[in-house]
């Protein structure tokens, strides 16, 4: 179990450098947030690669959208976008209390919303 | 003498199963059970090689009460699924050793065990036995999962003895149409049988309005058993369709509706291994599209795929167990940044996360690439496939979204959490090992994706690794990651939140629930009332009675002479009239 978190108490944190695995060390540059922040362009550079190869090399079996210069790009792009944006609405129509169903124990007590309503009852 | 190679492989797994049930616990029959557990899978699969020497093995047969069994099967389908359910037997196993469970350890057997027999079995009575048998032995893995999962549970079983239900009622129909046949050949939908097997195969298999059992059971079920679950039954609910309905054209439109719409779903959960249950509805749902299509390119993207899915979906839930085996929760919300306790459970995450999401290198991208291609060059012939085509495309950037990005993101990067926990036990990251390697090595250009695809019913000519295939695959993933960045950036991407998210299962878990208990309470409120009524009734009539007949009543009383005679003639003369016109 978790070495940080008691039951309904949010997690606080603790020594950086304790508890990490030796093979994690080399690469706990992956959590700095410049990285993090520049990693877009390694996708984008991709993206843009992968466009102009494209324009190289054309389908063999076009579908009507590979006129499109970059239409798998495209579809990606929307799609994901479209999904991801969905979130909002979906999130008020479908979202409800953890224990909304009330079948007695949830996946998780530890971690729960019902448990930390127990606690402040 | 008994001819071993005239019984069903999947038999011997079942048998190992309920050894492990029968022996008592203790510490060397605890190793006896782990030796089981990972060795009749091995057994079952040499079995296998043994009986399949040709094309077409067919066995076993028996004649009950007139109606002849092929209760063995074996050919170039069947063998794969037979030989891949042997191959995740063996790496379930190794990933529950650490667990002392003998529930689990038999449950698991029975069920594969019945999965295996169920494939290979030659008529539709055989299929229904162990279509049963996985239902009623999968679901103390998900009762393993503790208190939270019993109703879970009790739905599952409920649907899935259902769904046998309707296969045998469907069988039977089946069969009468086609002069009393039970053979488990091509369906079709000509007559009222086909479609309730297609019903049947639906529950199973996680159609649209009839897959909640999967996002409700399997992340309740305990972290060994969703990744036992994972694995059988809906792969088996495709093979009888891949048998059963190649070519059937509702398919195509079902399947495709089935790889969009989890994607939503997967989107707003919380739960990660529901996103990943969702991800296995949508992941299915490329393959039914594949049936649909039924060309032979189809059908090999459809074997192809499920094979490799088995693995990787299995690696996914795997590693996300070893994340609730040592954190305690899969929930989005609850963790992030570890990869740096669990930095061997994160790299396998990753590539079982590139593998679902197609990545060149990585399994799917030698499988799922030709179901999408057989549906464009059908879609040549029949333009409004076009729309399919492109449903799929939007579905693999869904995939990455749920599969390929949430799922690894916000478990071992995103935000830290701070928890610093132990790598997952030695057993764990053995079969997480072993998966992974599956997916690299099923994929790996020279040699490997080879071997994958001599394993296909149909002489696959396929080659994937052109450089329109893998330039035109890397836009659309490129193009998905670079969408996420931005939309992470900008803050549109979602927060994850704690919440339940309402399926269609609310129909019945709420809806169906209230209107049952709406006529429960009218029936106690009619019952009482009529209860009262009863009793009214019968106090009045026995009021009425003891007025008259008892000590106190009527009859007792002293009455005049006269008034008896009188009564008397009167009788009489009514008597007389009665036998008057009678006569």
């Amino acid at each position: 179990m978790s070495s940080i978190r008691k039951p309904g108490q949010p997690g606080k944190a603790m020594d950086k450098q304790e508890g990490i695995h030796p093979f994690a060390i080399p690469f706990l540059w992956l959590g700095n947030k410049k990285v993090i922040d520049r990693f877009i362009w390694i996708p984008f550079f991709g993206l843009i690669l992968t466009i102009l190869i494209g324009l190289l090399y054309p389908q063999k079996h076009p579908a009507p959208w590979d006129v499109v210069p970059g239409s798998w790009a495209l579809i990606g792009f929307v799609s994901y976008s479209l999904i991801v944006l969905c979130a909002k609405p979906l999130t008020f129509l479908l979202a409800r209390p953890e224990n909304y169903y009330g079948e007695g124990g949830l996946l998780d007590p530890e971690f729960s919303v019902e448990n930390v309503e127990d606690e402040n009852d | 003498m008994i001819d071993f190679l005239q019984i069903n492989p999947g038999v011997w797994l079942i048998l190992s199963g309920i050894i492990c049930a029968l022996i008592p616990n203790s510490f060397l029959t605890q190793l006896t059970r782990k030796c089981l557990v990972t060795g009749a899978p091995i057994f079952t699969a040499f079995m296998i090689t043994q009986i399949f020497t040709s094309d077409i093995v067919v066995g076993g047969k028996i004649s009950i009460a007139g109606i002849d069994l092929t209760t063995l099967r074996i050919d170039s389908l069947s063998m794969v699924w037979g030989y891949l359910f042997c191959l995740i037997g063996v790496l379930n196993g190794i990933f529950g050793l650490h667990e002392k469970c003998r529930i689990t350890d038999s449950s698991a057997l029975i069920y594969s065990g019945a999965a295996i027999a169920g494939v290979l079995s030659g008529d539709l009575l055989t299929l229904f036995l162990f279509w049963e048998l996985t239902a009623i032995s999968s679901v103390f893995l998900v009762w393993r999962g503790g208190e939270h999962a019993y109703a879970a549970g009790v739905r599952y079983l409920a649907l899935h003895v259902l769904s046998g239900v309707i296969l045998l009622i469907g069988a039977i129909i089946h069969a009468n149409y086609n002069g009393g046949s039970y053979a488990f050949d091509h369906i079709g939908l000509q007559n009222l049988g086909g479609w309730l097997i297609l019903l049947a195969i639906g529950i199973k298999c996680g159609f649209p309005f009839l897959h909640m059992w999967m996002q409700d059971a399997y992340p309740k079920a305990s972290v060994t058993g969703t990744v036992i679950l994972s694995a059988f039954t809906t792969k088996m609910a495709i093979y009888t369709l891949a048998r059963g309905y190649v070519g059937t054209e509702i398919l195509i439109y079902i399947g495709a509706v089935m790889t969009c719409f989890p994607v939503f779903f997967a989107l707003v959960e919380n739960d990660l291994r529901r996103v990943l249950s969702f991800s296995l509805n949508n992941q299915l749902g490329f393959m039914v599209c594949g049936i649909g299509i039924g060309t032979e390119l189809a059908i090999n993207g459809v074997v192809g795929q499920v094979f490799v899915h088995v693995i990787f979906k299995s690696l996914l839930f795997m590693s996300i167990g070893a994340v609730i085996y040592r954190v305690g929760t899969s929930k989005a919300s609850e963790l992030g940044g570890l990869f740096r306790s669990m930095p061997i459970t994160a790299l396998f995450c990753l590539i079982g996360a590139g593998s679902i999401a197609a990545f060149p290198l990585l399994a799917a991208f030698v499988t799922k690439a030709m179901i999408i291609s057989s549906v464009i060059y059908e879609a040549h012939h029949n333009s409004a496939l076009y729309v399919i085509a492109a449903m799929l495309l939007f579905a693999s950037a869904g995939v990455m979204e749920h599969s390929g990005i949430k799922v690894p993101y916000f478990t071992f990067f995103s935000h830290d959490s701070g928890r610093r926990v132990k790598e997952a036990p030695w057993n764990m990251l053995v079969a997480m090992g072993l998966a992974a390697s599956l997916c690299i090595f099923l994929a790996f250009p020279w040699g490997g994706y080879q071997m994958l695809y001599d394993l296909l019913p149909y002489e696959a000519d396929y080659k994937p690794y052109t450089v329109d295939h893998v330039v035109f695959q890397l836009q659309l993933l490129f193009a998905a990651i670079t969408a996420f960045c931005i939309l992470k950036k900008s803050g549109l991407y979602p927060a994850e939140k704690r919440s339940e998210i309402l399926d269609f299962d609310w129909f019945y878990r709420k809806c169906g629930l209230y209107i049952v208990k709406s006529i429960n309470h009218t029936w106690n409120a009619l019952d009482t009332r009529l209860s009262n009524a009863t009793r009214n009734t019968y106090n009045t009539i026995n009021k009425s009675l003891y007025g008259i007949f008892s000590p106190i009543g009527g009859f007792s009383k002293t009455a005049p002479s006269g008034l008896a005679a009188v009564m008397t003639a009167a009788m009489l003369i009514l008597v007389l009239i009665l036998v008057y016109f009678v006569r």
